[in-house]
């Protein structure tokens, strides 16, 4: 299969074939119905690409490997330039692997202000990572986000789609270790569900923060 | 002039999310009220309440639902702004979690005022929770025939669907969260007047209506009570009230519903007042807009004539309170930090001076810092201010120059006695050495 690339001197679309090796599309006939439904809500296909992008990071596991944007690419109809570029624009799509718990400390304004680097520098001395990077043994990435917007819970952790508020340095470990012990593989790959379903009456509950004292 | 709930009035009932509670609270009678109206009556209604934006501009909210085409001879959409990036705002994310019924039924009337067909809502990727209040709200809205076809027997069809982004600072601006729908990347696009504005060629190249979500919920409330009663709160110019998410060093952190006009140290007060120490600052709207000293705070009141009056901006409702022991300087370089981290880089002034400033503050606040560099500051600022498509520029360019205008004396302390005045732990000591230029180059 091969993409295109538009030409605007000759205003052609010139064949372009895809560095990426072939493989095998993994998306799951309920991704696909998924996407389906979900291109429904738009005027033009390639207006999924966002969503679509959702599903092939969870269907891909956490992370959109070039297979997974040249599947999006193929189901939408776009070139795949066009997707890595989108994915590579927005933070929340992780281009290279994760660890099983992604763990993003606000360190932003009002948290930094309550003791964020505390808590980062503790997370780094326990991890022995230090920003950005991923444990040895694939379990955490450590990385830092830019306002999460729940200042008035600060310092806010983000693990997977879980926010958990009022960490401070004094309490922070005990989520590494309510991490560790935890059985679920948490990287942010939730949010697609929600767009899912139109049906009337088909949700199911999902997500949910979290206290840090209830940790204790 | 104090704490008024008016759109908050519901939080804290139990089970509010449920469209049961929320209809025997006065649920979706702004709904009933405007489908019985004709489709002018309820632009009308919004004008004569006075209702301005709330997603950190003030532009009022009735210009954009007039500037729609009256008719159904081409597609219409109604997109509300719930990508919330603002640092010290958390105003959306409660009324997501808390009211999303709310937020439907805005945007409901709005479709109606504006003959759209389709909504969107496009909730910041990071939102997951607040997202599914949402899922469920719009699910049984449609049960109940609020959403779908012929709402209500008006013979108006709507239809409401939820996008998600995926983290950026950048798509909460209007052009770019019409360009992140369409699919693409979160770049801004020529605003009004070198491009038609977005109620004539917005998403789609179709007329589009967006409006934050506190706007919608304003608006939901005029509609379910009445214009003269909103606009007999707040100030001459500024009507209603405004939620202030206050953070920082408060005693209790959390959102507050204050009339327009009203002090603000009365809000200060009211959430419990400064902790660990006396008052050196705040910042009123959101990272964006300037830091104002103590004794200039006494003189402010939250309207956006009176902040604007006084150099800085009510903006999104950002306030950020900060004790005496504050580095101001570090906390600038924090911020500069932000914007060269959300800076979209599509505009060369924005995706540069937005490096550059961070570099100087980074400078300045490691010790490093030299004579000149305060004035090197404001020329780089002065060069970024308001040329670049979108706001973002801007916005990285007013904190910085509002804490030099009235910190200018801290910014001096550091560049000569290369330490802080106040022996601040902003950027405390590491635990084990990490180099910290590896660390950010890491991310």
């Amino acid at each position: 299969m091969t993409s295109t690339s538009y030409n605007a001197l000759t205003d052609t679309f010139i064949p372009k074939p895809i560095a990426e090796p072939q493989q095998a599309d993994r998306f799951s006939d309920a991704a696909i119905a998924e996407l389906e439904e979900i291109v429904t809500h738009y005027p033009e296909r390639k207006a999924a690409c966002l969503p679509a992008l959702w599903i092939a990071q969870r269907e891909y596991g956490g992370s959109l490997t070039p297979g997974a944007i040249r599947e999006v690419a193929d189901r939408l109809g776009l070139s795949y330039t066009e997707v890595e570029g989108v994915a590579s624009f927005y933070t929340m799509y992780n281009l290279k692997p994760r660890g099983r718990h992604h763990v993003e400390v606000c360190t932003c304004l009002t948290c930094a202000l309550l003791g964020a680097y505390d808590i980062v520098h503790r997370y780094e001395h326990e991890l022995g990572v230090t920003m950005g990077g991923t444990t040895e043994d694939g379990e955490f990435t450590l990385s830092e986000a830019e306002c999460l917007n729940y200042c008035g819970g600060a310092t806010v952790i983000q693990v997977g789609d879980k926010y958990f508020t009022g960490v401070t340095p004094e309490n922070c470990l005990s989520l590494i270790e309510e991490l560790r012990k935890s059985q679920q593989f948490t990287p942010a790959l939730l949010a697609d569900s929600i767009v899912k379903i139109q049906t009337p009456g088909a949700s199911t509950s999902g997500g949910g923060s979290f206290a840090a004292q209830d940790l204790i | 002039m104090a704490i008024l709930n008016l759109l908050l009035e519901h939080r804290d009932v139990p089970g509010i999310t449920n469209i049961d509670v929320w209809e025997a609270h006065g649920g979706y009678e702004g709904l009933k009220r405007a489908a019985a109206m004709e489709r002018q009556a309820i632009v009308d209604e919004v004008k004569a309440s006075g209702l301005r934006g709330r997603g950190g501009a003030g532009f009022p909210t009735w210009i954009k639902w007039n500037g729609l085409p009256k008719n159904y001879d081409q597609p219409h959409y109604v997109l509300c702004n719930a990508d919330e990036g603002e640092p010290g705002t958390f105003k959306d994310r409660e009324m997501l979690l808390k009211l999303p019924h709310a937020i439907v039924e805005g945007i409901i009337i709005a479709g109606l005022a504006t003959y759209s067909k389709v909504g969107y809502i496009y909730i910041r990727g990071e939102y997951t929770e607040p997202a599914w209040q949402v899922r469920k709200a719009i699910d049984q809205a449609y049960q109940r025939g609020y959403l779908g076809k012929n709402i209500l027997g008006t013979g108006h069809d709507f239809d409401l669907y939820i996008h998600m982004g995926a983290g950026s600072y950048e798509c909460g601006e209007e052009s770019a969260l019409m360009s992140s729908l369409m699919g693409e990347r979160g770049n801004p696009r020529l605003k009004f007047p070198h491009a038609p504005l977005p109620t004539v060629a917005g998403v789609w190249q179709a007329p589009t209506l967006i409006n934050n979500v506190e706007t919608y919920c304003a608006a939901r409330w005029v509609l379910a009570n009445s214009a003269e009663k909103y606009a007999s709160y707040g100030t001459e110019r500024s009507k209603g009230t405004k939620i202030m998410s206050v953070s920082g060093h408060i005693a209790r952190p959390g959102n507050y519903e204050v009339e327009m006009g009203t002090p603000l140290m009365e809000l200060l007060h009211q959430a419990g007042g400064v902790i660990n120490g006396r008052l050196k600052a705040v910042i009123p709207g959101g990272s964006s807009v300037q830091i104002k000293t103590a004794e200039d705070c006494e003189k402010i009141n939250l309207d956006y004539e009176s902040c604007g009056a006084n150099g800085t901006l009510l903006g999104s409702g950002g306030f950020m309170v900060f004790n005496d022991l504050t580095d101001i300087v570090q906390l600038m370089k924090r911020t500069a930090e932000f914007y060269m981290h959300e800076s979209c880089g599509k505009c060369t002034p924005c995706r540069e001076g937005t490096r550059w400033m961070f570099k100087v503050m980074d400078r300045i606040a490691s010790g490093a810092g030299q004579q000149g560099d305060i004035e090197l500051l404001l020329s780089i600022a002065s060069q970024v201010d308001g040329r670049s498509y979108c706001g973002l520029g801007d916005a990285a360019c007013w904190p910085i120059v509002g804490a030099i205008k009235a910190f200018r004396s801290e910014f001096e302390y550091w560049i000569e006695h290369k330490c802080s005045p106040v022996g601040s732990r902003f950027f405390p000591p590491q635990v084990e050495a990490v180099n910290p230029i590896l660390a950010l180059s890491a991310r």
